[in-house]
């Protein structure tokens, strides 16, 4: 019986101690203080909030209902044959650029990181590199069609060289020929990426390594290509989400020919197609996930990267 | 020495396969560009010529386009500046345990891509205030957003090296009032990283398709992808000028963060151009 009054005397002793206007005014001002340290933040949260995570939120929402009511219908319909097909055509348009351009930028980066004689050349490629990674849009798909399209000056001066039409080969209005023009901007961002990586790369540990009886084979892969691996395989997951949002280039160049899901969307958003809002939010979502694994898991693995290489 | 020794260990196989990198890469930079160069001011039998771009030129659409799409630049770039320098320079000074909440949040552009990003908008806008997104000026606040993994990280990094705190701090013993100490103090410190972030929303702006073209606004990228499904030759010259125009905006940003260039970039790297793309 004791024990069941205790926590009534303890209260009754809190309070006895300090007034309960007192207890409220400490709150206030504690609470005060708080609020004046969020003050400073609240326009830029707000503003974030309208023109980012409310539309974000509202095409999630939106996902999940048709007519009205809480459905999965809208979702579900990712799996109908035509959708999903975008989502795979999209998925490998992505992998194959990320993957063709990693090992092209990879080699990219290794050749600016280890030049040491012709200092301007050099430096010349590095900021052409810089700049051709930001590149993109509706200026480089044009200029893809001025240089490899049906009437573009390489495929002229090919023809004229040799007799071979380029466009039998690859024609730029194509999977293939989307991936060449994505491969412009995905090889120099790669290159752009991994070359503070390799400068990372101490010539000690190679030293150590040969002096221990290794080949440059063994060392090779046994020790740079570990160290390296977080952050490489982080590059290829950036250079994966970028390709996969494209939207500009892949419009541009193709007009909707090539199934890709960015493309689709603008589709269902012109109002070319219908206007499923659902459907379009349903895309959307299937495309927000994706990328936000892609990055989760490249946020996870560049923690590990920094450990070495710093 | 050090690097004399480098130099000397290294094959000349080495060297040769990096001159062969360098050549090939600089080919493929320097390709389409060059195309598009030619294919856009000639025409066979006549050698340079700006004939191919009369059509467009004439189009009365043309130049308010370009005069919109400046503005739309200059307006996004004083929008960033305007939102982030005071929130950035109140974080440092007055709670900048807060800073790593701003700083996670200025990443979310990153997993939203513009196409997400427009569909969002398409759908709460016109549900809440449907006038909004009549106006070519609404593009600007998403272009803020799309801009600011970019934006946020070039302030934050010269906010970082000046030390905002003592800087007011000596301010104000000399009498300045905060505003004063900001304006006359802080602002002229920043100027590098001022200018740095315009270049960056401008570069995005001026490339900037996706929302532009599905909100239905007439900007300088809409024009050439329009230009381009009748006179594909005018639509290479006006995409030579453009990439000109950004290469130029981007070698002049790379000037002024030299050294920090490849941190800037490798944090940011992709974002800006996959949402311009």
């Amino acid at each position: 019986m004791a024990k069941v009054g205790a926590p009534a005397a303890d209260g009754s002793f809190r309070r006895s101690r300090r007034s309960p206007g007192g207890l409220l005014r400490g709150l206030l001002r504690g609470l005060l203080r708080g609020l004046l340290r969020w003050v400073g933040i609240l326009p830029y949260f707000v503003f974030i909030a309208i023109f980012l995570i409310i539309p974000v939120l509202a095409t999630f929402w939106s996902s999940l209902h048709e007519g009205g009511k809480l459905s999965m219908g809208s979702l579900a319909k990712l799996w109908e044959p035509q959708y999903r097909n975008a989502f795979e055509t999209s998925i490998s348009l992505s992998l194959l650029t990320a993957i063709v351009g990693g090992v092209l930028g990879l080699l990219l980066a290794w050749a600016l990181a280890t030049t040491t004689r012709p200092r301007w050349l050099k430096s010349i490629v590095q900021s052409f590199s810089a700049v051709a990674s930001q590149s993109g849009g509706v200026a480089l798909a044009f200029a893809f069609i001025a240089a490899i399209g049906t009437q573009g000056v390489v495929t002229g001066l090919i023809e004229q060289a040799t007799g071979w039409n380029l466009t039998s080969a690859v024609n730029i209005l194509s999977f293939f020929g989307l991936a060449i023009v994505y491969l412009y901007f995905q090889i120099p961002l790669m290159a752009i990426l991994m070359v503070p990586t390799l400068e990372g790369v101490k010539s000690e540990w190679g030293e150590a390594a040969a002096s221990l009886g290794a080949s440059r084979w063994q060392y090779l892969r046994q020790i740079a290509l570990p160290i390296m691996m977080p952050s490489i395989a982080g590059a290829l997951l950036l250079l994966f989400a970028n390709s996969f949002s494209a939207y500009a280039t892949a419009y541009a160049l193709t007009g909707g020919s090539v199934n890709l899901v960015p493309v689709l969307v603008g589709f269902f958003i012109s109002g070319n197609v219908l206007t499923d809002t659902s459907f379009a939010s349903a895309l959307v979502t299937g495309m927000i996930i994706i990328t936000i694994i892609a990055m989760a898991v490249r946020a996870l693995l560049m923690r590990r990267s920094t450990r070495w290489l710093q | 020495m050090a690097t004399m020794t480098a130099g000397e260990k290294s094959p000349d196989w080495q060297q040769a396969a990096r001159i062969a990198i360098f050549v090939f890469a600089m080919v493929l930079y320097l390709t389409p560009l060059v195309s598009a160069a030619l294919f856009g001011f000639t025409l066979p039998g006549k050698g340079f010529t700006l004939e191919s771009l009369l059509p467009t030129l004439s189009e009365p659409e043309f130049w308010p386009a370009v005069l919109q799409t400046l503005e739309l630049a200059v307006l996004t770039s004083l929008s960033s500046l305007a939102l982030l320098i005071p929130t950035l320079i109140w974080l440092h000074l007055r709670s900048p345990r807060l800073l790593a909440v701003a700083d996670g949040l200025s990443l979310i552009p990153f997993v939203v891509p513009a196409i997400a990003l427009v569909t969002g908008a398409n759908l709460f806008f016109r549900a809440v205030a449907p006038s909004f997104l009549v106006s070519v000026y609404s593009l600007v606040p998403f272009y803020v957003v799309l801009t600011l993994p970019l934006v946020f990280r070039a302030l934050d990094a010269g906010i970082r090296v000046i030390d905002v705190k003592t800087l007011m701090d000596a301010a104000s013993s000399l009498g300045a009032g905060t505003i004063r100490a900001i304006i006359q103090v802080i602002l002229p410190n920043l100027r590098t990283a001022i200018l740095n972030a315009a270049l960056l929303s401008s570069t995005y702006v001026i490339g900037e398709y996706v929302l532009s073209s599905l909100l239905l606004h007439t900007t300088f990228p809409v024009v050439i992808e329009e230009t381009g499904q009748t006179y594909p030759r005018a639509a290479a010259a006006l995409s030579f000028v453009a990439i000109m125009g950004t290469w130029l905006l981007m070698l002049l940003l790379s000037i002024l963060t030299r050294g920090k260039q490849i941190r800037l970039m490798s944090v940011g790297a992709g974002n800006l151009a996959a949402d311009a793309r």
